[in-house]
């Protein structure tokens, strides 16, 4: 009986572990390789009454020391000379996997390789020429699928032969070998004069393969060179070596580390080439539907397609949740606090004012636009888990560079969609710090969606019939802006900064899953419920307070009428800076300084300042509790059948009956008229240039506090000017210009 | 292979897939990622995933980002963003 030891090499996830269970069974025990956390696994395998030590080494892309496993595997190789090693490799990925078998073949030709996954290569339409293959390394290949146990009786003889082989070789004094791949003449030749100086030093010519060590001293190898130079007499080696290193380097004007790999690359490039037939010569489908999708002009049209879509979902679909949710909360909840105030004697009081005018209508205002949130977040999980995003954010990246921003500017900017906050964020990866400053003062153009409340309560009230395409022209808009104000920051203050070449990783085209949308989709809606119930409630709070303390009048605490209140005196203050652009009364004052907190709190402001209460329908109050809770539930099952109806109407399909004109809710109506009064009768036009400001204008005190820490307190008050600036003149333009128009 | 990576990023109008890439060196997918590996170990391209100063952060423990962004682990309303690699000048060495 004989003992081999095999080595099992091979990139991460290539199935090499598959193939040493299957080898070695039970017979394994695992423990750290010496002074590392990575894992060492070793087993036995009896063959032919041969015993066979089997080393599965951490998987790795090459030997090149970068990593603990790639020192690790290459030690292992070097200095405890496995009879054999297994090189592991994917069929579907030959060219890379191949990296590390050449390496190997540098060290010894005892090799054999696993051509494992044959079975999805196959599946790709990949041929590989075996025969060819195994001609060209100059070893045993042997195509299998380890999975499905294809090919191991061909793997075991493949390893036994190599084995015996790498044993009678070391028995053979002064055995030499010739690898299958040889580098350029000048390279060549300093490895024969650095292998002819290290056969005639006697212990390295036992110790290390001669080729590979002459070659890690040309590449100058720390780890190699140290190990070395504490051999006595070796100091000639390592001089010829260092003297040959500069010749090359000056001879090919590159580290010789970049040369080598790149004569390795391109040899398997070729071997490739030839020995495997399929995906490469032919576009995939994948490739057919990237031609259009990215596309500059095609890939640009159909972003905002699909981003037309998810608003339409957002919009039309929602609004049967949106309805049933208003009901619901204004209606019978609503009632319930009021029934349940009544039953503890708080009516009529300042709690009960603070609870229904304040919290209720605050929060309640908001939670209503839940389901807008809702399909939005869906929208954007989608195109995310699809792969759609990452080609739209392609596309958008094409005109931002030729306005002149940074390649990478993109990524914050895309973003921004979600929340400005982590766009401001993004931009430390920028390394040029003016490309930072302006990337963090361009992220707040993007619609977050945070402000999708305020362009959808808006559009429904004055643009029914258009409102997708109003919120959709308000995204588009805001990507206008930052590339506008990207050119002009460019011009002017941010001067002589380049773009730097950008090469994008972009996956593949996945089938959403229902599980991944799902839970995207929550945690999404989740974290708004949270500041919902946190910055919206606190904001809701204050802004009760300052309404319920009478500053003129002969009101008393929280019995006051609105417009003798702290807030409409303190938003009052400021609204006649807003009239020119239409929309000077003190309510959207008011909820624009509050949508300087945040955004969300815009909604939840007009919905206080603007709150009427809503008359109970008739014969709700006689309902009872049961009664009316079967008629929310009832309510909410029909919101789910209206939700599919509206699913067609995408496509211009109307499944609903033409119904008549139904009366919009109190609050709609008084917005409705507040805009109408302070524009003098140019409402929808006020409307309108109100959704440019709150697209333009601070996102919020987050984003503030992002910028202060990022680009620092001066181009954070920059920021801050910039947007309250340009917001105000493109709302005045809007408003004036239409109104010029119109006249 | 590798000197002809860093080429078409130069010559190239605007940015680059690793599909678009591959296909115009003729070279498997995979072996452009560990060349393009190579490349970041040596400085020459410098990887970029989109988040990493917001992942250095976290302090808002996932709740509402009012004064920081605990990045895409924490914070649900952050994308997974892109992995780009830009290319440097010259490298170090």
């Amino acid at each position: 009986m004989s003992e081999f030891t095999i080595a099992l090499a091979g990139n991460p996830n290539t199935g090499k572990t598959t193939i040493f269970n299957t080898l070695t069974g039970s017979s394994q025990h695992t423990g750290n390789w010496p002074g590392k956390t990575v894992a060492r696994k070793e087993g036995v395998w009896r063959h032919d009454g041969d015993l066979f030590h089997i080393v599965d080494l951490p998987g790795a892309y090459s030997l090149s020391a970068f990593s603990a496993e790639e020192v690790i595997a290459r030690d292992f190789i070097v200095e405890n000379q496995p009879d054999a090693v297994i090189v592991v490799v994917d069929a579907t990925n030959l060219e890379r996997n191949l990296y590390l078998a050449l390496q190997i073949l540098e060290m010894t030709p005892h090799v054999a390789l696993a051509l494992n996954m044959m079975d999805a290569a196959r599946a790709q339409g990949l041929k590989i020429d075996i025969p060819m293959l195994s001609d060209r390394l100059r070893i045993p290949v042997i195509p299998m699928t380890a999975r499905a146990g294809k090919g191991m009786v061909q793997l075991e003889e493949a390893i036994a032969g190599a084995a015996q082989k790498g044993r009678e070789a070391k028995q053979v004094a002064g055995f030499e070998f010739t690898p299958p791949f040889r580098y350029s003449q000048p390279i060549e030749t300093a490895l024969n004069r650095l292998i002819k100086a290290i056969n005639q030093q006697h212990p390295l010519k036992n110790h290390y393969p001669e080729r590979w060590l002459a070659l890690k001293l040309l590449q100058e190898d720390e780890t190699c060179i140290e190990k070395i130079s504490a051999i006595p007499g070796t100091d000639d080696l390592l001089a010829l070596a260092r003297h040959e290193a500069t010749h090359l380097h000056s001879f090919y004007g590159e580290d010789l580390d970049t040369i080598i790999a790149e004569e390795r690359y391109t040899w398997l490039n070729g071997l490739v080439q030839q020995v495997v037939q399929g995906r490469l010569q032919s576009p995939t489908f994948s490739d057919r539907v990237d031609a259009v999708i990215t596309h500059p002009v095609a890939g640009l049209f159909i972003f905002f397609a699909i981003m037309w879509v998810v608003f339409k979902l957002s919009t039309d679909v929602a609004a049967p949740f949106v309805n049933w949710i208003d009901t619901f909360v204004n209606g019978n909840f609503a009632h319930w606090v009021t029934e349940l105030l009544a039953l503890v004697h708080l009516e009529n009081t300042w709690f009960a004012s603070l609870i229904i005018d304040g919290i209720l209508a605050g929060v309640g205002g908001v939670l209503v636009f839940v389901p807008v949130l809702m399909f939005l977040y869906m929208g954007m999980a989608i195109m995310e888990d699809s792969g759609y995003m990452a080609r739209a954010a392609f596309v958008m990246d094409r005109y931002m560079r030729k306005l002149g921003l940074h390649g990478k500017s993109f990524v914050p900017l895309v973003l921004g969609f979600g929340c400005n906050v982590p766009a401001i964020y993004a931009t430390r990866t920028l390394e040029n710090p003016t490309d930072r400053i302006l990337t963090g003062m361009l992220a707040p153009f993007m619609s977050c969606s945070a402000r999708l409340p305020v362009y959808v309560l808006i559009a429904t009230i004055f643009f029914p019939e258009y409102r997708t395409s109003a919120v959709l022209t308000m995204y588009i808009l805001g990507i206008i802006m930052a590339l506008i104000a990207g050119l002009l920051l460019r011009k002017t203050i941010f001067k002589n900064s380049e773009a730097s070449a950008l090469l994008i990783e972009i996956p593949s085209y996945r089938m959403p899953t229902i599980r991944n949308v799902w839970t995207e989709m929550w945690q999404r809606t989740r974290a708004f419920l949270e500041s919902a119930a946190t910055i919206i409630m606190g904001v809701s709070i204050v802004i009760w307070l300052l309404m319920a303390i009478p500053v003129s009048g002969h009101g008393t605490f929280a019995d006051t009428p609105v417009d003798d209140s702290a807030f409409a005196h303190l938003a009052g203050a400021i609204s006649p800076a807003f009239e020119p652009l239409g929309f000077g009364n003190w309510e959207n004052a008011s909820a624009l300084i509050s949508g300087f907190i945040a955004k969300e709190v815009v909604v939840s402001t007009m919905a206080q300042v603007y709150h009427v209460p809503q008359e109970p329908q008739s014969g709700a109050e006689d309902a009872g509790f049961w009664a009316q809770g079967k008629d929310s539930i009832i309510g909410l099952f029909q919101a789910t059948v209206d939700t599919i109806k509206s699913i067609p109407a995408i496509i211009g399909i109307n499944l609903f009956p033409p119904e008549t004109e139904s009366e919009p809710p109190a609050m709609m109506t008084a917005i409705r008229q507040g805009f109408e009064q302070s524009s003098g009768g140019y409402g929808a036009l006020a409307a309108f240039a109100f959704m440019v400001y709150v697209l333009i204008y601070s996102p919020c005190v987050a984003t503030m506090a992002a910028q202060r820490q990022e680009l620092g307190a001066r181009w954070m008050w920059t920021s801050i000017a910039i947007q309250l600036t340009l917001g105000w003149i493109l709302a005045f333009v809007v408003f004036q210009g239409g109104k010029l128009l119109l006249s | 292979m590798l000197h002809a990576i860093l080429h078409e990023l130069q010559i190239a109008p605007g940015p680059v897939t690793m599909q678009q890439l591959s296909r115009k060196l003729g070279v498997q997918p995979g072996a452009l990622e560990g060349m393009i590996q190579f490349w970041v170990q040596k400085g020459r391209l410098v990887i970029d995933d989109g988040m990493n100063g917001a992942t250095e952060i976290n302090v808002c423990g996932g709740k509402t980002c009012l004064r920081a962004c605990p990045g895409p682990a924490q914070c649900p309303l952050v994308s997974d963003p892109l992995t780009s690699y830009t290319l440097q000048r010259k490298s170090k060495d």
